[in-house]
């Protein structure tokens, strides 16, 4: 039981050694699968790796982007080591990104937020958000329990319909969409005030690095401390490993599931605000662009260590950056980056096989 | 003109639920075997793809049709190697393959047609049946279909068929119930599981061939756009049973149908809202709100013989 095994052993912030070098072996090894690719489609390979390093890491700006996307990464991954330490399966992230971005669009436009003094202006959309993440992760805990109905279903379908809500708030003027001044109007929301956007660390605006970075490295470490320290993250760990017993232990489990569902949907309507007040100012269709599947990727490549999450996080960020300047700068088709992502996701969604066996054995 | 409005509106339900109807019973069976088969999108856009290039470049669209299903059978290799012989992560296999679909498609349709885009295919001929093809308005509007159509409504009655009251059929079932006693019987529960991801890459890649070479002849990135994970909404919907989810499918057609006609007839309901049904009423079904749900006990866990 690979599950068990993995969850019964306490939570680390930092991965066994293995752990770490097969997955880093892999991504090198499809990255340099991927500069065949390059060089086979008649691109100087070259001018890729320069374009590519030059959107990575090339300035303080590049930098910064890649980063917050590291940001969001590592929050819906972090929401989804939470509840796989219930042995559940959260696979809403991009679902739950969606109705955050609709709830912290909402309340910045038309919640009177942006009058608000100590921060609270940007606060209070986010929070919101945060709950609306909570409610459509706790919808997915709440049938488990109550209907048992299979996570992994719930969240896929509350993923859909949660895109299409996006589609729907910003098609229709009588909720988000943008009143209509030409009939060449986008169907998309008003850009939000600037008060109610996420604040940004430095005045220059050329490293646009926001609050959502540090508030990201203090749930790091709060994850990694509840998972492994807390009664709660026990509890956790309880109910995922032996339902029965932890029944017979007197363990609440069906409060724990909901809850464990809400936070990693909290997790995930977190993401959305940080990607809607830090970065694109308005809600338009699509608004969730993948960032949700993806950190459900990054969530299960972690298996379940906090750090493994930043380390997959950073890594799916600035592979992100890297790839969207190597199209534009070097004409490399974007859809190398996806054959390279998807090799990746594949291989390394493999490579469990051997990390648990290695394990099993030892 | 009402009546002309509703032919064709019955007729393009049964074209647009045709990919689905195939994509669904593939994926039911592989998911009564206990194999949640997230990667039928991928599989369809590689046949969709596939089966266009064949066509295109033969000027046949059988040989269309064969290279979309040879293509599609080293992808349902991949996903059954990967989740049951290394037992990995069902979801993430799934999107995995999909994003890899996505791009080696677009990629190789970029690098093989670029400019030639424009090509026309051929695709595959119409037919319908016999008496009712000749059935005034209605005949036309409804029944003249390309004929992967009514393959599909005769695979979905075999598949039914085959599930019921076959042999193969009950050991497909016990894969997902009770995997161990099919074990301790004797069978091979991987043979089983892979035989049952590939024949949901077979039907997979009969739906993305009908789609590029059979509905609109041409092929264009990306061109499933969800129509796999349609498929399984369908299948929950239809609550893991070959009639419903066939029904589900009819539904979710309809549902499509309906967006492209509505704005036609002057009713004002938003597309999303169109678009989101059929999830929506998948949700609602694993909900408990449509009667018991009952999934496959052993769906998305791997078999492993030692406890």
């Amino acid at each position: 039981m690979s599950a068990a095994s993995e969850s019964a052993r306490a939570p680390r912030l930092w991965m066994p050694s293995a752990g770490v070098t097969i997955p880093v072996a892999t991504v090198l090894l499809t990255l340099l699968f991927g500069l065949v690719l390059i060089a086979l489609t008649g691109v100087s390979v070259g001018d890729a790796i320069g374009a590519f390093i030059n959107g990575a890491f090339g300035s303080g700006y590049v930098i910064a982007a890649s980063i917050n996307r590291s940001v969001v990464y590592t929050l819906v991954g972090l929401g989804f080591i939470v509840a796989a330490r219930a042995n559940l399966t959260n696979v809403g992230g991009e679902g739950q990104i969606a109705v955050g971005g609709i709830a912290a669009t909402a309340v910045a436009l038309y919640g009177g937020v942006k009058g608000l003094p100590l921060g609270l202006a940007f606060i209070v959309p986010a929070l919101a958000a945060t709950v609306a993440g909570a409610a459509w992760g706790a919808l997915a805990g709440v049938l488990k329990v109550k209907a048992g109905t299979n996570e992994v279903i719930s969240t896929l379908l509350l993923t859909f319909i949660g895109i299409w809500l996006v589609y729907w708030c910003v098609e229709s003027s009588a909720l988000l969409r943008r009143p209509m001044t030409t009939t060449a109007t986008l169907p998309e929301s008003l850009e939000i005030a600037n008060p109610t956007r996420l604040p940004l660390l430095s005045g220059d605006p050329s490293v646009p690095l926001n609050i959502g970075l540090p508030v990201t490295v203090i749930l790091v470490i709060a994850v990694w401390v509840i998972l492994a320290r807390s009664v709660f993250g026990w509890q956790l760990r309880a109910i995922g490993l032996n339902e029965l017993a932890s029944r017979r232990a007197g363990i609440p489990r069906a409060a724990l599931v909901v809850a464990a569902m809400a936070i990693a949907g909290g997790f995930g309507g977190l993401a959305g605000a940080v990607m809607l007040q830090g970065d694109q100012y308005l809600l338009k269709a699509g608004f969730s662009s993948g960032y949700g599947f993806d950190g459900l990727v990054i969530g299960l490549l972690a298996r379940g260590s906090a750090a493994g999450v930043v380390a997959g996080a950073l890594l799916f960020g600035f592979l992100r950056s890297g790839g969207i300047n190597m199209e534009m700068v070097a004409r490399v088709p974007s859809a190398i980056v996806m054959v390279i992502q998807g090799l990746i996701v594949v291989t390394l969604a493999a490579m469990a096989f051997w990390l648990d066996r290695r394990k099993v054995t030892r | 003109m009402r009546w002309q409005l509703l032919a064709v509106f019955l007729g393009s339900t049964l074209r647009l639920a045709v990919p689905l109807m195939l994509g669904a019973t593939g994926e039911l069976v592989s998911e009564m075997a206990g194999v949640l088969n997230m990667s039928i999108e991928g599989m369809m856009l590689t046949a969709a793809f596939a089966g266009a290039l064949g066509a295109w470049a033969t000027g046949e669209p059988m040989i269309g049709l064969a290279c979309g299903i040879i293509a599609v059978m080293p992808v349902a290799l991949l996903q059954a190697f990967l989740s049951v012989t290394l037992r990995a992560n069902q979801v993430v296999t799934g999107l995995g393959i999909n994003i890899l679909a996505l791009g080696s498609t677009t990629l190789a349709y970029r690098e093989i047609f670029g400019e030639r885009s424009r090509d026309l295919i051929p695709g595959f001929p119409q037919w319908s049946p016999p008496l009712l093809g000749h059935i005034p308005v209605f005949g036309g509007a409804v029944f003249q279909q390309v004929w992967v159509v009514y393959l599909a409504l005769a695979l979905v009655a075999v598949t039914a068929w085959v599930v019921r009251y076959t042999a193969i059929g009950l050991v497909v079932r016990a894969a997902g119930a009770d995997p161990r006693s099919v074990d301790k019987a004797g069978l091979s529960i991987v043979r089983v599981r892979y035989g049952v991801v590939l024949f949901a890459g077979f039907m997979s890649a009969l739906a993305g061939t009908y789609l590029s070479i059979g509905d609109i002849n041409t092929f264009t990135e990306g061109m499933t756009n969800g129509a796999g994970y349609l498929a399984i909404a369908a299948v929950i919907f239809g609550n893991w049973r070959v009639g419903r989810a066939f029904g589900a499918c009819l539904l979710f057609g309809a549902a499509t149908a309906l967006q492209f006609q509505l704005p036609d007839m002057g009713i004002p309901l938003p597309t999303a809202l169109l678009v989101m049904m059929p999830y929506l009423l998948a949700f609602f079904a694993v909900a408990g709100l449509v009667g018991r749900q009952t999934a496959p006990v052993a769906l998305t866990v791997p078999y492993r013989r030692a406890a």
